[in-house]
């Protein structure tokens, strides 16, 4: 019997589509801020495109990320606790930055109430929940540039939404890096990948019993 | 009915005289100078306190004399270009005898220079295509004023394509009506862009419409040569600065290879609002965080290797 491990499938079809979406919005984002003569590979204008297409369906894909969280209970995972902040926040660090090197037990190992890390509930929630809006909201107003303010704060309203959004964009590219580097910090390198294509709970999450209990270092 | 170039008033008009003690030869000879169809009365500089003014005042002139003490010309005496007839009364001055631009305007000037803007314009499909084209035709001599003045970007550029769009927008512009249809034909032969109206509005005719190269803002090529590729301008170096402000570009290239500073006052352009240090220190940041996931890797695997061994 396949066990609970809080990966359904229409969390991993999202997860697995915004990937791929933000991946395309990356690459089309960093060819249209240092285009330069005739060295875009699809062509200044195909590219626009493709970053407008994907932001749109990234959207679509966040609504229904927000939608499942709310109505499939996987909001769940994303409550704060107290002792998310202390000593949760430490003792992940700690466990990051020591504890991994020399083999200590996970702090705080999946659990059936407990999928993320607090260092990882708080990422995500910031990402998810602060940095994505922002990202989306600046991206639509880029759309409309000529419904923007001519200027906000001393300086053209185009230029501020554009210099938010393509900030709020690296930052999101750099913690898809980290995001990715910490995917390899399973049982085995390819342990989470697995588990977040196939969503089975063998692949560890969950039922994962090495570490049963969080650890103090 | 023909408009004058300046304000778009009709050439016929009549000139009030009030002066007390003209004589009644004189206010004929004015009255039937104004009411022939002679070219716009352009000629009627306004400088404040020179003689010209002891009979040409303000209200009765087509010039605009605050445009023109702004102007890049403002300075200058009316009798420095309007020097022919104006020792007798009353004037028998001729357009054709209206001094040559080049007369002043030659040789080389900081980033200007008159000889090449010459062959570029001898080039351009202005001067084939019509062989009586001068440069007050784009340059008005009383109002222009060059982007280097402006620091605003919006206003640089709008100043830029009013010149361009007294010949180039059809008719005559007379109500906000006319003006608003005038602009959607411009939008409609300029619907390959995404935004068309935004690109009309912010971008110089000049920056597509000349031929490619930063300074060319007078080989204006026919229409089937226009620039249609858009990293032409969405690039760091980009044209639409290059051709609007060259007096910056000739020097922040050669401090830092590229042009764009003036962006950051008050326009955006992707891909051309660009910072070399907001660059660089992404680059750097980013360059960090691959560098620390790695080295943490790969010490994870060397701390595990002696774990197994143990």
């Amino acid at each position: 019997m396949r066990k609970e491990s809080g990966y359904p499938i229409w969390l991993r079809v999202w997860h697995w589509g915004n990937a791929v979406l933000f991946v395309t919005l990356l690459i089309t984002g960093l060819n249209m801020h240092y285009s330069r003569l005739s060295s875009a590979p699809l062509g200044f204008r195909t590219t626009v495109f493709a970053h407008n297409t994907a932001g749109i369906l990234l959207t679509l894909l966040y609504v229904f990320f927000l939608y499942g969280n709310l109505r499939l209970h996987n909001h769940r995972y994303y409550r704060l606790l107290r002792e998310d902040f202390k000593p949760g926040i430490v003792r992940q660090v700690r466990y990051y930055l020591r504890g991994i090197f020399v083999g200590a037990p996970h702090p705080y190992p999946p659990a059936w109430n407990r999928k993320f890390n607090p260092l990882q509930k708080l990422s995500y929630i910031a990402v998810m929940y602060l940095l994505f809006p922002l990202l989306i909201i600046t991206g639509w107003s880029l759309l409309f540039p000529d419904r923007l303010p001519a200027m906000l704060f001393g300086m053209p309203g185009i230029a501020l939404w554009a210099l938010v959004h393509t900030g709020i964009g690296f930052f999101l590219s750099l913690f898809m890096v980290v995001h990715v580097y910490l995917g390899t910090t399973g049982a085995t390198p390819g342990q989470l990948f697995r588990l977040m294509w196939s969503g089975d709970a063998q692949s560890g999450a969950l039922s994962n019993e090495r570490e049963a209990a969080p650890a103090d270092e | 009915m023909k408009k004058c170039l300046e304000v778009g008033m009709p050439m016929v008009r009549a000139i009030q005289i009030r002066r007390p003690g003209m004589t009644t030869a004189a206010i004929r000879a004015l009255l039937l100078a104004a009411m022939l169809p002679a070219p716009c009365m352009s000629a009627h500089a306004i400088n404040q306190g020179s003689s010209c003014m002891e009979c040409h005042r303000p209200n009765h002139v087509v010039i605009d004399p605050d445009r023109y003490e702004r102007s890049v010309h403002g300075a200058l005496d009316c009798t420095t270009c309007h020097s022919d007839g104006v020792d007798r009364f009353p004037h028998r001055s001729h357009p054709a005898n209206a001094p040559d631009c080049k007369d002043c305007h030659s040789g080389a000037s900081g980033s200007i220079d008159f000889g090449k803007i010459e062959m570029e314009f001898q080039a351009s499909i202005h001067a084939t295509a019509n062989p009586t084209f001068r440069c007050t035709d784009c340059h008005s001599p009383h109002y222009f004023i060059p982007a280097s003045r402006m620091t605003d970007v919006s206003e640089a550029i709008a100043a830029v394509n009013q010149s361009c769009l007294h010949c180039h927008a059809p008719g005559g512009a007379a109500t906000a009506a006319t003006q608003q249809a005038e602009f959607e034909a411009l939008v409609d032969k300029h619907s390959l862009f995404p935004h068309p109206e935004l690109h009309l509005q912010r971008v110089t005719c000049v920056a597509c419409h000349a031929a490619k190269g930063h300074e060319n803002l007078h080989l204006i090529v026919p229409k089937s040569q226009a620039v249609r590729d858009c990293v032409i301008c969405h690039a760091k170096n980009s044209m639409l600065v290059t051709k609007l402000y060259t007096h910056l570009a000739v020097k922040e290239r050669a401090e830092h290879g590229w042009a764009n500073a003036i962006f950051f006052n008050n326009a955006y352009l992707t891909g051309a609002n660009r910072n070399h240090w907001l660059d660089l220190g992404s680059v750097l940041l980013a360059l960090l965080t691959v560098i620390g996931a790695a080295a943490h890797g790969i010490g994870r695997s060397i701390f595990a290797y002696f774990r197994r061994k143990k």
